[in-house]
């Protein structure tokens, strides 16, 4: 696969573009003063109720993953959202194995999603490697690379057990203990 | 057809060719061939025989005799028979004329083929890794001697 050049945009000039009436910054002087007032518990309140999740279904687990963002299960009533663009989510759904060749994309991925992100790691295979574990062409140890708040284990989990794994991470949201945020 | 009459026809159009031809049961037939004339018999057996239908191709290691076996099954809708056929390649450099001339759907199993097992298609329309990643080609994870497999790396195992 042809690898695409990062092109840094975090460089001063880039940054200090001139906006009538907006003032822009390239420090996070403003979020880390945020976070040690009370104003984070609202931006809390605001992000757990909006967890919206990426649509790629990897391993068979991913069936499980479609159905749940589907009319039966209706995440849509706890603000959990099927978003096909990376650049819209907030949560990346690892459902199932990572085999070697997938492995850049989803790297890929996990890069286009904005800030603040949060990984859930559903399935055996997306926790320990599952049925897949001395596979040649899987990717193993998928916590190394990505920061997991939650593990789903089952093989494949039912869909009650990824809405139940969203919960677990809104309760991590407002203990503030998640790893999508630096507190 | 019947097994016996096909490959009664077969071995009399390609003497010394096919070799070690044996009627397994009613349906079945196993008979091994001469490794450059694989696409000819496919030819003959695609347009004169009617076997119509590349069920699947791919490779044996037997690294105990040095070889690697292209297996090929093929079937047919007129004929209730299903044939095996075996070319034997040497181990360290299996090269055998590509069927996808004949059998267009051969090309992706030939594409996994030669990543998993090392095996040259000559001649094949685009032969390059069908799910492997680039950078595994060269490791060939379904020969035998494969040092990669059992991959230990995996924590977190319950
Ligand atoms: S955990 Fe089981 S169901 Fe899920 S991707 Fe792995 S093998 Fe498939």
């Amino acid at each position: 696969m042809a690898e695409v050049e990062p092109v840094s945009t975090n460089n001063k000039d880039d940054m200090q573009e001139e906006i009538p009436g907006v003032m822009t910054t390239s420090t996070s002087a403003i979020s880390d003063f945020l976070k040690k007032t009370k104003a984070q518990d609202l931006i809390n309140w605001g992000r757990k109720n909006s967890l919206w999740f990426t649509v790629n279904a990897m391993g068979c687990c991913g069936v499980e993953l479609l159905s749940t963002g589907m009319a039966h299960y209706d995440t849509d009533r706890f603000g959990i959202i099927p978003r096909n663009s990376p650049r819209h989510a907030d949560v990346l759904i690892i459902s199932g194995y990572v085999t070697k060749k997938y492995f850049p994309a989803l790297k890929r991925i996990w890069d286009q999603m904005p800030a603040p992100k949060w990984v859930i790691a559903f399935g055996d295979c997306a926790i320990s490697g599952g049925p897949f574990y001395e596979s040649y062409s899987t990717r193993q140890n998928i916590d190394e690379v990505f920061p997991v708040d939650i593990y789903v284990p089952g093989c494949p989990p039912r869909c009650e057990a990824l809405i139940q794994a969203f919960y677990e991470l809104q309760k991590k949201i407002v203990a503030k203990k998640d790893k999508g945020t630096d507190y | 057809m019947d097994a016996k009459a096909i490959i009664d026809t077969l071995s009399s159009q390609f003497t010394g060719v096919i070799y070690d031809a044996q009627v397994e049961s009613d349906i079945r037939i196993l008979a091994k061939v001469k490794n450059e004339n694989v696409k000819d018999i496919c030819q003959y057996l695609k347009e004169e025989l009617s076997f119509g239908h590349l069920c699947c191709e791919l490779g044996v290691d037997h690294p105990e005799r040095n070889e690697i076996e292209v297996v090929y099954v093929i079937g047919s809708y007129e004929h209730p028979v299903v044939l095996t056929l075996k070319a034997i390649l040497p181990r360290d450099n299996p090269e055998i004329e590509s069927v996808v001339p004949v059998y267009w759907n051969a090309n992706w199993y030939e594409r996994e083929t030669y990543e998993l097992f090392g095996v040259k298609y000559l001649n094949h329309p685009d032969l390059r890794p069908l799910v492997l990643p680039q950078d595994m080609l060269g490791e060939w994870p379904l020969r035998k001697d494969y040092k990669g497999f059992p991959n230990k790396t995996a924590k977190n195992l319950v």
